[in-house]
């Protein structure tokens, strides 16, 4: 706790008005002499005028807090929306990642059907994918183009 | 200066104006706001010039103390609690202040302290004030200015700071020795 004396101190050190008592009492206790000590200049310190400073106009402050509220409230609510569509990249990222490790093997035999030789090869087997599975590729392409179509249109 | 309970929002102690129909304490309107705004701004930005050094800086935090204290819907009991809301506040965003900008408050330091400039002797002394000042450490000016200006009590000085109310008489203490120090090493001291 601070000394009781020593508001009166500061205000004695400030105006340099001081009373025999008060005087003995920055003798005997260095919290108050040391108050005391930094008191006037402090005291000239905070008089140094400021006035030529404009501060900024209330009401402008008051305009910038209430559309800085309005953005705020806008993130706020539509935080869900937000988690919502992170959950669908992570769902459809994570839909393509193991559908294309389940059906690597057909994959990579399909594409190399599209070589001259592989076209050969093919018309001779008559080896394709199975529907499920372009099923499956048309379902999450579509996904794919409407979370991306979202997404443009939500930041226009 | 400072009150013990600065939660906001809280209700308004006194006035059935202040309480909507429905019993919730009514958020601050303009009017109300540009009148603490006025009566609060002048001695808020004072503080934050002199712990920061710079009028830009201290623009910036006045705006974000008063953007916050907005958005916290500060219908709360009394002035005193608002404007030592306000105080605590500031101080906090200052304190950020200085750690984001660290570096770049070193440069600008120097080049104050470089710089050759012809003033008028009240602009010069007022600088060699301010050179003095930010000399100190950014908790020493905090803790000199609110208990020299302010007149805050210790335990209102710990809220504001972050410290316990039993050290800030130590910190205050050195913080006082230290301007001292300067004011001795520069003749000013009494």
């Amino acid at each position: 706790m601070k000394c009781a004396h020593e508001g009166n101190v500061l205000r004695a050190a400030a105006e340099d008005r001081w009373s025999e008592a008060l005087r003995g009492h920055v003798g005997e206790c260095a919290d108050c002499a040391a108050a005391a000590a930094a008191a006037p200049w402090m005291s000239s310190f905070a008089r140094m005028s400021d006035r030529e400073h404009r501060l900024p106009d209330p009401s402008i402050v008051w305009l910038k807090a209430q559309l800085m509220q309005g953005v705020a409230d806008v993130a706020r609510i539509s935080r869900p929306i937000t988690i919502a569509q992170l959950m669908a990249y992570f769902a459809v990222a994570a839909g393509w990642a193991a559908l294309l490790t389940w059906k690597w093997h057909a994959v990579q035999a399909w594409l190399h059907s599209f070589t001259p030789t592989g076209l050969v090869q093919n018309a001779a087997r008559s080896e394709s994918l199975s529907i499920s599975f372009l099923t499956i590729v048309f379902v999450l392409a579509s996904t794919t183009v409407m979370l991306a179509l979202h997404t443009i249109l939500a930041e226009e | 200066m400072f009150a013990a309970d600065l939660t906001l929002p809280a209700v308004y102690a006194k006035g059935d104006d202040s309480r909507s129909r429905t019993g919730s304490p009514k958020p601050m309107d303009e009017a109300r706001f540009e009148a603490f705004y006025r009566r609060t701004a002048g001695s808020l930005w004072s503080y934050l010039f002199r712990l920061t050094g710079n009028e830009a800086a201290a623009d910036d935090l006045l705006q974000k103390t008063f953007f916050r204290f907005l958005r916290a819907n500060p219908a709360v009991a009394s002035e005193e609690h608002l404007r030592s809301w306000i105080f605590r506040t500031a101080t906090n965003l200052a304190f950020d202040h200085f750690r984001e900008t660290k570096r770049e408050r070193i440069k600008l330091e120097e080049r104050v302290r470089d710089a050759v400039t012809v003033l008028e002797p009240r602009d010069a002394m007022r600088h060699d004030m301010m050179r003095t000042f930010a000399q100190l450490k950014p908790r020493e000016r905090a803790l000199l200015w609110l208990a020299h200006v302010e007149e805050a009590d210790h335990e209102d000085i710990g809220e504001a700071l972050g410290v316990k109310t039993g050290s800030v008489k130590v910190l205050l203490f050195r913080a006082r020795k230290r301007l001292g120090e300067l004011l001795t090493k520069k003749g000013l001291a009494p």
